[in-house]
């Protein structure tokens, strides 16, 4: 009995100090990574919607930013879509004007096959979706004008289905805020 | 064997991919351009030094029914470290590395070092058994990575290589592509090791 | 019911574990040389797979989250893994012993099967739900089973081809694999 006591004791140990120094060095490392990731995303904000000076974020059911011009107007909305697509989610930073039509797009995070779907993060591809209003978001095999990644249509189709329902989710919480109060964080 | 001899056994007479056929997932996976190769072997060479010398210092207090466990949590204590300081300072290529990361640890090389040297050598011998094996098998994913990024992007680290109307070869990029390399590489090596032996 | 079909399909078929997403290599390499040795380690990985995403969905949810301990992930998933898999070991030495002899050193090496660990992560990594999680788990593992046992059966024809010396054995095994890659990348695309 005491012999499976010291073998799951030595176990036990190891595990211990194990999670101790992994819990140090998460420590140091956590705010770092998070740092990195609030600053793509900013940097990611303003690239999409370089017309825009300051962002305020608004958490509802859709979480999104409103970005205000120099002038304090609102020059538009920056969001994330997000879609599985060929091989894991795909994250898209999206901005748009007050009209709701694209001003551009930014792939965040993708993880799809390389000189094929990972291609969608290039500008050559991105570039695209310029002043696009959501109803032009149709592939040109389904009769639209978004031209498809060649050997790639799982990961075009993906991002272009997750920019409509951004949208569509952004268009609806602005309709039904607009006569309500809704959470405005300021920063 | 000199100490010497214990690192460099590691680069070709007991190549860990080529010869042990050990390490194959991130050797396929990963070797799709050559920056995330050496990432990836700079981590496992990483993790193999640390858990070879741990391992060759504690291995008189495990006792033998539960050293793989043991063994097994040490590996993986060093991986997640080597997955955060990634993730914190180089994030791009922790990115491109993915699910490869934490797939060091069930990496059969680390564990086989672990359990074939490491367990009944000297701390020393074990250092360097270790960071033979780990730069060997660095050595294995970029010469595959070479000619998957060649050959697939026309680039070399990201330059240019191929002049502009080259038509990249996708398949050498693509998973067919990676079984066909490693299968045509080590079938290359074979026939130089069976021409030395004559 | 459909969404358990296309689950069924990419797993086996579109993002198979081996031959797209080189997970299970080593097996897939090591024990592909005999049909029923094949057949039964494929057995064994449907079932530590199956139930490896199981228990890690558990403690990613219930343990890890709540607690934050996160990049405790790694490891708390291969010790999972690793019991698992003595478990499953003490189970076929005394029900099919047989089994158990000709599987011989590559039943404990489950545990560095990075397709039993891969279909943990991955399952975390795409937000799959208990109930998905443990269906990919599951028709994974038969992706898995399915490569290898016609692996299988394409090495003990090659035991008879005519091959240059430099070729026999792991070379022209990773042509195959390359052959059967191509093959199943044809499945790309499919959706109904």
């Amino acid at each position: 009995m005491s012999y499976y006591l010291k073998l799951g004791g030595v176990l036990l140990l190891i595990a211990a100090i194990a999670s101790g120094v992994l819990a140090f060095v998460n420590g140091f490392t956590r705010p770092i990574i998070d740092e990195n990731r609030r600053r793509a995303e900013e940097e990611a904000r303003q690239e999409v919607l370089p017309a825009a000076e300051e962002f305020t974020l608004v958490e509802n059911d859709f979480s999104y930013y409103i970005g205000y011009d120099s002038g304090g107007e609102i020059a538009g909305y920056t969001f994330l879509a997000s879609e599985t697509g060929y091989s894991g989610i795909i994250q898209t930073m999206v901005g748009v004007d007050r009209e709701l039509k694209i001003r551009n797009i930014k792939i965040l995070e993708q993880t799809e096959t390389p000189g094929l779907g990972a291609n969608a993060a290039r500008p050559e591809f991105t570039g695209q979706f310029r002043d696009r209003r959501p109803e032009e978001l149709i592939l040109d095999k389904e009769g639209g004008e978004i031209v498809t990644i060649t050997g790639a249509t799982i990961t075009t189709r993906a991002i272009t289905n997750s920019l409509q329902k951004a949208i569509r989710s952004l268009s609806e919480d602005l309709l039904s805020s607009s006569g309500r109060a809704s959470n405005i964080i300021t920063e | 064997m000199g100490l010497l001899k214990e690192m460099t056994k590691g680069f070709v007479k007991e190549n860990p991919v080529f010869i042990m056929a050990l390490g194959l997932c991130p050797a396929l996976a990963v070797s799709t351009s050559i920056a995330n190769a050496i990432g990836m072997g700079l981590a496992a060479t990483f993790v193999l030094f640390c858990s070879n010398l741990l391992i060759s210092l504690i291995k008189d207090f495990i006792p033998g029914k539960v050293r793989i466990p043991c063994f097994i949590v040490v590996i993986a204590s060093f991986v997640t470290i080597v997955d955060m300081v990634m993730n914190a300072y180089t994030p791009e290529i922790h990115k491109n590395l993915g699910i490869f990361i934490p797939l060091i640890v069930v990496n059969c090389v680390i564990l086989g070092r672990a359990e074939a040297f490491a367990s009944r050598n000297s701390v020393l011998k074990s250092v360097f058994d270790g960071v033979g094996m780990g730069i060997g098998f660095m050595l294995a994913l970029v010469l595959v990575a070479f000619f998957r990024e060649l050959l697939g992007a026309g680039q070399l680290l990201g330059f240019q290589i191929m002049p502009e109307n080259f038509q990249p070869v996708l398949l050498a990029i693509l998973a067919p592509g990676a079984f066909l390399t490693l299968g045509l590489l080590m079938g290359l090596l074979n026939l130089f090791k069976n021409k030395e032996a004559d | 019911m459909s969404n358990i079909l296309m689950l069924a399909i990419s797993a086996i078929l579109i993002n198979n574990f081996v031959l797209a997403r080189f997970l299970g290599l080593c097996p897939y390499i090591g024990v592909s040389k005999k049909l029923d040795s094949a057949l039964g380690m494929g057995m064994a990985v449907i079932f530590v797979m199956t139930m490896a995403s199981t228990i890690t969905w558990i403690i990613q949810n219930f343990l890890l989250i709540p607690f934050s301990i996160g990049y405790l992930q790694t490891i708390a998933f291969i010790l999972t893994i690793a019991s698992l898999v003595q478990f499953v070991e003490m189970v076929i030495q005394k029900m099919v012993p047989a089994l158990y002899k000709s599987l011989g050193v590559f039943l404990p090496l489950i545990t560095t099967n990075c397709a039993v660990l891969g279909v943990s992560i991955i399952n975390i990594n795409e937000g799959l739900s208990f109930i998905e999680a443990i269906l990919h788990g599951f028709f994974a593992g038969i992706g898995f089973t399915l490569v290898l046992v016609i692996m299988a059966g394409l090495r003990e024809r090659l035991e008879w081809a005519d091959l240059p010396e430099s070729m026999k054995g792991l070379p022209i095994a990773f042509i195959v694999a390359g052959c059967m890659a191509m093959a199943f990348l044809g499945f790309s695309g499919f959706k109904f």
